[in-house]
């Protein structure tokens, strides 16, 4: 079988806000690699996330608990960090732990980057 | 500071290497850095090796009598000993040298021998045998380690009840496969009162001993809160989670599932933290989902308050907790169990006892994965309301 890439994050920069496009499968695996890529942006000084899920297949718990984190490294930098364009599957989850409670969820991009 | 010396075993039939290195090297013997050993063949210095293990490095002439260099030198590499040798030999004696290094020589010296060659090959082979010293001594205690994490998570495991003895009222029964690295998964079932059995299912985030500390806190802090004054299941997760929230800057979570059946009447009280929603196989048939509570995860948002919902179960139906370790289980083309398999298995166990449930879905998500590495644990509990036990007289 052939060894795909199982997640990537992609940042881009607006004005207000950097866009993190995060494309496959965060889990136990992979949660290092959206870590990094939140880090990096934090130390350069950009507090303001948006998260876009819309190539996101999966994530676990461990997923959950690097988002949660984002959450509060930005917030403590006076930023914030949103998320937006969940798949049905992905919301469900974040339903059923109730992330969808204490996390800032969008419905689009433009939703996202309007709320700022 | 009080080292004992680095011990040497020279073997030679004949004197000459014998004197030339207690000559040599006295100030150092004097000095307790170096311990000579002498052996006057190879059988011998096989003994002696034997009964001094402490010894790391041989120096051996090829030809003697009883057993020759050669020879000894194939012993060794066949034997469990981590001995470097160094062999002696003729000048040019190229084949023989050549033999010697096939079989493991670390090096060789040719006579007539050279005082400070000498010197030099006896430094470098103690060096040898230090770093690999340093290696052999890194791998036991990475031995160590995982020999304390394996007791670790046994002493986990023995923390959870295997079952809680059936009567004619109730039959519970859990199964859980731990993953290879010591897991998250947690389950506890127990009596509150002669009437009510608390049952409980939890999912640690992340792996590893601190996602299994955190499990543990979680099960104590529960078992302590149920003890102590027992009023609802939301009330219990409402203080477990301030208690977890106290301290855990590392934002560690856990999704719990906490129901109380009440073997009186067969309702379910209940709160679910943020847990995959468990199911009821009801005892005619079909398969239900226990509807949510909205409930946040514990150990994150102090002051969250929780809240309770219920369930009536009719005689004869099974309350089944499980973790995402069965739906998430994936074969080897990371396709997944899903709950869609998980469902249509149960409604084939309606109407049988908790053990087969609780098996028979273990068996079929094991069955699934195939050769596929298990990633996650398997855990699950099914608990079987059978008859209401009567009012008090």
């Amino acid at each position: 079988m052939e060894e795909k890439t199982k997640l990537s994050v992609e940042a881009e920069q607006s004005d207000k806000a950097t866009v993190l496009t995060v494309v496959g499968r965060v889990d136990g695996s992979s949660v290092g690699i959206l870590e990094s890529a939140v880090q990096e942006q934090i130390n350069a000084g950009h507090n303001t996330l948006i998260f876009d899920f819309k190539d996101l297949s999966y994530i676990s718990s461990a997923g959950l608990r690097a988002l949660l984190i984002a959450a509060r490294l930005t917030q403590k930098e006076g930023g914030k960090a949103l998320f937006c364009a969940l798949a049905e599957h992905i919301a469900e989850i974040f339903e059923i732990s109730g992330f969808n409670e204490i996390l800032d969820i969008r419905a689009t991009r433009a939703d996202a980057l309007g709320a700022l | 500071m009080n080292k004992s010396p680095t011990q040497v075993l020279v073997v030679d039939d004949e004197e000459d290497l014998e004197l030339l290195v207690r000559q040599k090297f006295r100030r150092r013997i004097r000095d307790g850095e170096l311990k000579f050993l002498f052996a006057h063949n190879g059988k011998e210095a096989l003994e002696v090796l034997e009964e001094n293990p402490e010894v790391y490095l041989v120096l051996s002439d090829i030809n003697m009598p009883v057993m020759d260099g050669l020879t000894m030198l194939g012993q060794l590499a066949d034997s469990e000993q981590d001995v470097q040798a160094v062999i002696v030999s003729a000048y040019g004696d190229m084949k023989n040298i050549r033999i010697a290094m096939n079989r493991g020589a670390f090096d060789f010296l040719t006579k007539p021998i050279d005082f400070n060659d000498l010197e030099t090959t006896i430094e470098k082979g103690l060096k040898h045998v230090q770093a690999l010293q340093i290696a052999l001594d890194t791998r036991d205690r990475l031995v160590a380690v995982k020999q304390e994490l394996e007791m670790g998570r046994e002493v986990q495991m023995s923390l959870q009840p295997k079952e809680l003895t059936a009567n004619e009222n109730h039959d519970v029964k859990a199964v859980i496969i731990p993953a290879k690295e010591v897991g998250g998964d947690l389950y506890d079932f127990f009596f509150i009162d002669e009437s009510r059995i608390g049952l409980v299912i939890a999912d640690v985030s992340g792996k590893g001993v601190p996602a299994a500390l955190f499990t543990t806190v979680t099960r104590a802090l529960l078992r302590a809160t149920v003890s102590r004054d027992y009023s609802s299941p939301s009330d219990c997760l409402t203080l477990v989670n301030d208690l977890l929230c106290e301290s855990n800057p590392s934002c560690i979570f856990i999704t719990l599932f906490f129901g109380v059946l009440d073997l009186r009447t067969g309702e379910l009280n209940y709160c679910n933290a943020g847990h995959n929603p468990p199911r009821v196989v009801k005892t005619d048939s079909g398969v239900e989902v226990v509807p949510k509570t909205g409930n946040l995860v514990l150990g994150i948002q102090p002051g969250h308050s929780y809240n309770n919902k219920q369930i009536q179960l009719m005689p004869g139906d099974t309350l089944f907790l499980y973790t995402d370790g069965i739906t998430e289980a994936e074969d080897i083309n990371n396709e997944e169990f899903s709950e869609s398999r998980l469902d249509e298995k149960l409604a084939g166990l309606t109407g049988t006892s908790s053990e087969r449930v609780a098996t028979e879905v273990v068996d079929a998500v094991q069955e699934f994965v195939g050769d596929a590495p298990q990633s996650d644990d398997i855990t699950c509990v099914a608990a079987r309301f059978l008859a209401p036990l009567p009012a008090p007289s």
